[in-house]
């Protein structure tokens, strides 16, 4: 199963198919290079015969059969041949037995068998040859043997066979180990995969070392795991905080309830008791509610709601809302309306995010403070500011306020639930806009917007961002 | 006596409701699942219903939208555990009628119903009277007897709708809803107590006889008990 699943793997295919298109181009090119290797010695040869014979032929009559004699002589490996006939065909010199009849005596070389003396058709010697008609009558036959070009092409033979098998094998040994090797990658993320999958949140892919796909895969799979451990982590810990935060009020109801059973006397005792109780659970529903409507809106991935929103309308009425309230606080509540614009948004739930920073501001602000509502546009951005002379939230939390349930350890004991910002977080994320808080002292909370319809593509992939400052 | 349908899946929160609702002098019929629920409402026509959102066999919301398709125009009170961030709640409340989440105080349920039971109907009044109160809606005015009252537009606001519902019981959730727009609870909570003091102070003046009275922990009510 293994070999089948390693032969049919594609690395294992285009190994193959790279290592035959490579043999395939190293014999065309060794084919290319007998064939013109071949061509020059035949040419080579060639020319040297002419030459030979037109010397030859230039001679004295009386000298030419000595000549031929020196020539063959110095030819010690014995492929030049030679050959003088009379016109009747006897030979006169050399070592040709007799003129071959197909050669043409024109002066022209062409490829020929030849009878040589001493050596009755040993093999059949096909050479170059050229035969020429003297002027008395003789015929002159010249030839070479071009029989090295076979010894070539068995050079090359070898060197075919030597480079080319080695290389072929080790095209299919890489493809194979490229494909056993990848399988076995494979393997080993199913198997990690298949653990956190069970609920080993921990376990991540193995990166290895090196830069290639698998690794950089590999290190992607595991960024968004820590991505994902983190959020679960994040999660688990809204739970421990839900728990404790409901665990407050729902103890107070209890003792509240322990005691009237057993301590009140009277019927308005009791009532008494029993209304202190329904607070209590009251706040623990309030908690309920809150989370779930964070929820609600983290998960809402409906625009169903969306439509063009003025900013300055809602900034208003805001103001309008808690002017009592800051003004009992002995706090000054302004708008400042720089520009109108229109943002692509759900009317409800803008409120409820500038109605939410205001609430915070007035909250955290003391007496005689000034909160104030901005609104400005540049460009195709507005800026929705919510300022206040409070103390404004330190670097080290800015993070932190957007957590659910977060209060400042200072803030402990003012009443709310911890969950305004994180709301606002969540419905700024989900129009695309930009969540920014400002450097303390002096609280700045700022949601930037895109004006008109154009922020709606973008929406949801965009994270909220807390900025180091407002600017 | 105003006759209610109840469809309500859980005993014990039917039983709960028929009881508070029985006690107030409301005839109450219960229906636990929506197609009886559906039946019902069908066949005996009640002046008000409440309706569970998730129910056995039909939809809370589905056994409205089939009594809207029959014209049956009955004012629904929804309860539901889900929020209210959804398209068809919103078209629910475009519809004139209410939701409540659940949980919810058993007082909150009953004025709710009390109000789409005595919803005003729309009169061409310009100038609304409670008692010594008069309400210019044209002129923008308000004076109790002699009395010219200096009010802000958000106060004339709260004012002119306890003024159309007066003697009825009116919840903080419901003040908010209706007369500021709230689709949320604010995490100031005595948001409305605050603006209440101020309008109460202006038309309660020393020495005047109570109009706009605290029912503790439920609301307020605008009431001319001379």
């Amino acid at each position: 199963m293994q070999h089948v699943r390693l032969i049919r793997s594609s690395t294992f295919l285009w190994a193959m198919a790279v290592a035959a298109t490579l043999a395939l181009f190293v014999v065309g090119l060794f084919a290319f290079i007998y064939w013109k290797l071949d061509d020059y010695l035949v040419a080579r040869s060639d020319r040297m015969i002419t030459t030979q014979i037109h010397f030859i032929a230039e001679l004295p009559p009386a000298r030419r059969v000595s000549a031929i004699a020196d020539h063959l002589e110095q030819d010690s490996r014995g492929v030049q041949y030679a050959g003088l006939f009379d016109a009747a065909g006897n030979r006169l010199a050399g070592n040709i037995d007799r003129a071959p009849r197909e050669l043409g005596l024109d002066g022209a070389v062409q490829s020929v068998r030849l009878d040589l003396i001493g050596k009755p058709s040993v093999r059949d010697l096909v050479v170059r040859a050229i035969g020429e008609r003297l002027d008395g009558g003789d015929i002159l036959v010249m030839g070479r043997n071009v029989d090295e070009t076979r010894e070539i092409s068995s050079v090359v033979g070898q060197a075919l066979a030597l480079g080319l098998l080695p290389a072929f094998s080790l095209c299919l040994l890489a493809g194979a180990w490229l494909s056993f090797r990848a399988q076995r990658r494979v393997e080993e993320v199913n198997q990690r995969v298949q653990r956190i999958v069970a609920g080993e949140l921990r376990e991540r892919l193995p990166e290895g070392s090196g830069d290639d796909s698998f690794a950089r895969l590999a290190a992607m799979v595991n960024g968004m795991l820590d991505e994902m451990e983190t959020m679960i982590n994040a999660l688990a810990g809204v739970g421990n905080d839900i728990a404790h935060d409901l665990r407050t009020p729902l103890t107070r109801v209890r003792l509240a309830l322990e005691r009237g059973r057993t301590q009140a006397a009277t019927l308005e005792e009791l009532q008494d008791i029993t209304d202190k109780a329904i607070v209590g659970i009251d706040q623990s529903l309030a908690i309920i509610t809150a989370l779930l409507r964070l929820t609600e809106i983290e998960n809402s991935r409906r625009m169903a709601g969306f439509g063009e929103v003025a900013l300055d309308e809602i900034l208003r009425e805001v103001c309008d809302v808690y002017e009592p309230i800051a003004e009992d606080k002995r706090i000054g509540l302004g708008v400042v309306i720089k520009r109108n614009t229109l943002v692509w948004g759900d009317r409800d739930l803008l409120f409820e995010a500038v109605a939410n920073l205001a609430d915070n501001a007035i909250k955290f602000t003391p007496s005689g403070g000034r909160v104030e509502l901005a609104l400005e546009a540049e460009g195709d951005t507005a800026l929705v500011r919510v300022s206040d002379t409070g103390p404004g939230i330190s670097e080290q939390e800015r993070e932190a306020v957007l957590r659910r349930f977060y209060r400042s350890d200072t803030m402990r004991n003012t009443p709310g639930v911890g969950l305004g910002l994180s709301l606002v977080a969540a419905i700024v994320k989900l129009h695309g806009f930009r969540l920014v808080i400002g450097p303390a002292p002096g609280g700045r909370i700022e949601i930037l917007a895109r004006i008109g319809r154009t922020g709606r593509a973008v929406t949801r992939r965009s994270r909220t961002l807390v900025h180091a400052d407002a600017e | 006596m105003n006759r209610i349908l109840l469809i309500e899946d859980d005993t014990e929160t039917a039983e709960a409701i028929v009881a508070e609702l029985g006690d107030r002098g409301f005839e109450v019929q219960w229906a636990g699942d929506g197609v009886e629920g559906l039946d019902r409402a069908r066949a005996s026509s009640p002046d008000a219903m409440i309706v569970d959102r998730m129910l056995p066999k039909m939809d809370g919301l589905t056994v409205i939208e089939a009594l809207r398709k029959d014209q049956v125009r009955t004012p629904v009170l929804v309860l539901s555990a889900l929020g209210a961030v959804d398209d068809r709640v919103r078209g629910l409340r475009m519809g004139g009628d209410d939701y409540l989440t659940k949980p919810f105080a058993i007082i909150e349920l009953v004025a709710r119903i009390e109000a789409l039971l005595r919803r005003p109907i729309d009169n061409r009044e310009t100038v609304l009277h409670v008692g010594p109160l008069e309400l210019d809606l044209i002129e923008r005015t308000a004076r109790r007897g002699e009395r010219e009252l200096d009010l802000l537009p958000r106060e004339f606001r709260l004012l002119e709708y306890m003024m159309r519902r007066n003697d009825q019981l009116l919840t903080r959730a419901m003040l908010l809803e209706e007369v500021w727009n709230y689709k949320f609870v604010p995490a100031t909570t005595n948001l409305i107590d605050v603006h209440m003091g101020r309008l109460r102070h202006k038309v309660d003046g020393p020495g005047d006889v109570q109009l706009i009275h605290n029912v503790r922990g439920s609301g307020f009510v605008l009431r001319w008990r001379p």
